[in-house]
């Protein structure tokens, strides 16, 4: 029994970095048209000896990109510089949705092992009942 | 006193076996999106049964208990402990190093899982028989 109450809690630690992971995806998304905004990117990685149970997924800190933020040409603006331009941000929404896309399948692939695990547990109870 | 039955024994680990397996799938699942990380895998139930009965004093020789008793050759083994945790080979790896394949960890995850409901029918079916032994349906 020890060993899937292991996979649930590694398999809960992958939906919850999954979720945060989407959480940032729609942060960057809804400020894609914020000037100045700079994309948020988590890293994962696994906790190995240190952790309550070996392999779960852990999320680091939250980093900006610090690739250059897009010019946008309107000379109207309250931000423009001098040469009409103001900075944009630096989201590219195609990343964001396909990255997107991704946490989803994981997520769903984890959510499916989550369901696994409970059968496995569910027909060892049935041993008992007859 | 029923684990002194060979059946049970077997079912067991089996069962165990499967869900080791299940566990270390779910680790693979749950790091497909973890830069570097290598999938990992262990022996499977008979490889690993083939292992461990290969041992002295593992293996199961029908007990000798009379110096008469012939000893017969070799039926069914105990395999105790879990077995091993190794990366997987064969595995490509994505740009970011990371070598879990989605699909490859579905299908092992089924297998584990069919293993398991195995081990359990098979458990299931040898208490029915004890059962119907001691006078009850």
């Amino acid at each position: 029994m020890s060993e899937f109450s292991n996979s649930l809690s590694v398999i809960s630690s992958a939906l919850q970095a999954q979720s945060q992971r989407l959480r940032h995806l729609s942060e960057n998304i809804a400020n894609a048209d914020t000037p100045g905004y700079r994309r948020k990117t988590i890293s994962f990685h696994t906790a190995m000896s240190g952790a309550e149970t070996p392999g779960v997924v852990e999320t680091g800190r939250v980093r900006l990109d610090q690739s250059d933020l897009s010019q946008i040409y309107d000379p109207t603006h309250p931000m423009a510089d001098e040469t009409g331009n103001y900075d944009g941000s630096n989201v590219n929404l195609m990343i964001e949705l396909s990255d997107a896309r991704e946490a989803q399948r994981s997520y769903e692939a984890n959510l499916r092992m989550f369901e696994q695990t409970r059968q496995m547990g569910r027909s060892l109870f049935d041993l008992l009942r007859r | 006193m029923f684990d002194k039955i060979e059946v049970f024994k077997m079912a067991h680990a089996m069962a165990r076996h499967a869900g080791s397996r299940h566990a270390v799938v779910a680790q693979n699942m749950a790091n497909s999106d973890t830069p570097g990380y290598k999938a990992q895998d262990i022996a499977d139930f008979q490889t690993h049964l083939a292992q461990t009965t290969a041992q002295p004093g593992r293996g199961f020789d029908m007990r000798a208990t009379r110096a008469a008793h012939l000893n017969m050759s070799q039926t069914a083994g105990n395999p105790a402990g879990t077995p091993a945790v190794f990366d997987r080979e064969g595995a490509i790896a994505d740009p970011n190093g990371n070598t879990v394949s989605l699909e490859t960890e579905m299908v092992h995850g089924v297998n584990a899982k069919r293993q398991h409901d195995r081990a359990m029918a098979i458990y299931q079916s040898s208490m029915t028989i004890l059962r119907s032994s001691i006078g009850r349906r």
